[in-house]
């Protein structure tokens, strides 16, 4: 990791989706200390904006003549562009690789319909309704109550209070009973379980070990120890219509895979940004990322283990439900809190001592991917 | 029985049927694996589990049981109604094997995990010809209560 660099996500009326993405890239070449011609390669994440987009926005920055290619994976879109920049350089394809995502969501936002073709069948069952599905059937079997859930959204809200990059920072302490008493979107999940519509950009820019080192001399050397990426494998009961994100378990392979190439085990890791487009996805992935037993997600939230200080930090710029979640850019601004994180550099957020972070997306269709960075 | 004054066709062709008669449920269209007779919603040509690429049409339902709901607060897509302002969503697990997702037809407090649903149409809207552009939908089946 040789630099990182974000535009704060929220509400941004004016800048364009390729001015966001200048400013995102932009400060992260000033983070990594170098210019853009020394970028070999770049890899741009976005999900709205036209064809030709992404390479259009890296002219912005100059014309290098540097290969370029957009990455969409929905909601895994910005960790996906991550992945394939780790994986040009760990390969020896080349020497400095570029993760560039921007979004504006804002300008989709009351665009709807129903669409045509399979759309029609699809489209009328929303995320929100797709994930509120999990949360009923989590409170059928395990008894967990919309509490649980908005314990989650208000630990990370309040993350995301001192966060200068987060969409939603309150003014005050967030409470669970505020949380549930927020307007209900999909039953139990309320608008404050929900993310918020978001724009914004990220960027990361990766280099080979020694060069980090010759550039960065007086920084802590953070790496990537595990990028993995995974679709749906068959499962009895698989679902096919309507928006899928899933089987859970694709969590828990891909997070096993990420394990695995890391040569280290949950107990390793020190802090975890996962996908919580609604909250109780978390406590799901409390379960699937290894951080407890089948069963036991209820208890960590009970013993306030995933808030700051506590055992394993979740979601500690605020997630995606306060943070926001712009799309292309999400898991580049994952990537951004981790370094920053592993730096030292979090401030009132910084968890201490931390040594090793883990960063998850989902995205529809439907992928997961798993990346595991540390400090050396 | 009398005759229906409009034709019912599909909002898209392949996924459900609609019957002449109007007292009688859908059935969705599924296909069946030739070599390993997974079943799945909606057709394929492959079979997702052995990758085998023969598979034979069948129809499914038209009854399920319901494996998980809510209810959405907010208006739907698309429909014909526009003072509705929310809906109920399902996966409805059927005996073939598929776990289909699917809106359902009941208020808030109409559900509850395990009840047996059946398959209905709904009437989204009139199209140029006349006809009413239908598409499937669970629906507690009579005698089914949402309290156990």
């Amino acid at each position: 990791m040789l630099g990182v660099g974000m535009t704060p996500f929220g509400k941004l009326v004016g800048p364009t989706p390729i001015d966001l993405a200048r400013v995102a890239g932009l400060a992260a070449l000033d983070d990594a200390g170098i210019g853009f011609d020394k970028i070999d390669e770049a890899f741009v994440g976005y999900m709205q904006a036209s064809p030709m987009t992404g390479v259009k926005a890296m002219k912005e920055f100059g014309l290098t003549g540097l290969p370029v290619t957009h990455v969409e994976n929905a909601s895994a879109t910005g960790l996906v562009a991550f992945r394939e920049a780790a994986w040009a350089v760990s390969s020896g394809r080349c020497d400095i690789a570029m993760a560039l995502g921007f979004e504006k969501m804002n300008e989709l936002a009351g665009s709807g319909g129903r669409g045509s073709g399979r759309d029609q069948i699809d489209s009328p069952i929303l995320p929100a309704a797709y994930f509120a599905l999990w949360a009923q059937r989590r409170m059928h079997e395990r008894g967990t109550r919309p509490e649980h859930f908005a314990w989650i959204s208000a630990k990370s809200w309040n993350h995301g209070r001192d966060n200068p990059y987060c969409q939603r920072r309150a003014d005050h302490e967030i409470t669970v009973e505020e949380i549930l008493a927020s307007p209900m979107v999909a039953e139990p999940l309320t608008a404050m379980m929900c993310c918020p519509i978001s724009d914004g950009a990220a960027c990361a820019v990766l280099a080979r070990k020694d060069i980090a080192r010759r550039v960065q001399p007086g920084r802590p050397l953070v790496s990537v120890l595990a990028s993995t990426l995974q679709s749906e494998t068959y499962s009895p009961g698989h679902t096919f219509v309507g928006p899928v994100v899933g089987p859970a378990t694709m969590t828990r392979d891909t997070a096993k895979q990420a394990y695995a190439a890391a040569g280290i085990g949950p107990d390793e890791v020190s802090f975890a940004l996962v996908h919580d487009a609604f909250a109780n996805e978390e406590l799901e992935y409390y379960e699937l990322l290894g951080f407890c037993d089948e069963g036991e997600a209820e208890k960590l939230v009970e013993q306030r283990e995933t808030a700051l200080g506590g055992r394993i930090p979740f979601n500690t710029d605020g997630g995606l439900v306060a943070r926001g979640h712009p799309g292309g850019p999400t898991g580049l601004a994952q990537i951004f809190e981790v370094a920053t994180q592993l730096r030292g550099e979090a401030g009132t957020r910084q968890v201490e001592g931390a040594r090793t972070g883990l960063a998850h997306l989902v995205g529809g269709g439907s992928v997961c991917t798993v990346n595991l960075l540390a400090r050396e | 029985m009398a005759a229906r004054a409009l034709r019912r066709v599909p909002i898209e062709p392949g996924y459900f049927n609609v019957p002449d008669d109007p007292e009688k449920p859908p059935q969705l269209l599924g296909s069946r694996c030739s070599a390993c007779s997974e079943v799945f919603f909606p057709r394929r040509m492959v079979c997702a589990k052995c990758l085998e690429r023969d598979t034979e049409d069948v129809l499914l339902g038209p009854r399920g049981s319901l494996y998980t709901y809510t209810y959405c607060h907010v208006p739907m897509f698309g429909k014909l109604d526009a003072q509705v302002s929310g809906y109920a969503v399902g996966q409805v697990d059927l005996p073939e094997g598929p776990r289909v997702q699917s809106v359902l037809t009941g208020g808030p407090d109409d559900f509850r995990i395990g009840m047996e649903l059946e398959l209905d149409l709904e009437v989204l809207r009139r199209n140029a010809k006349d006809e009413e552009v239908v598409i499937y939908r669970f629906r507690p089946c009579a005698g089914e209560r949402s309290q156990p």
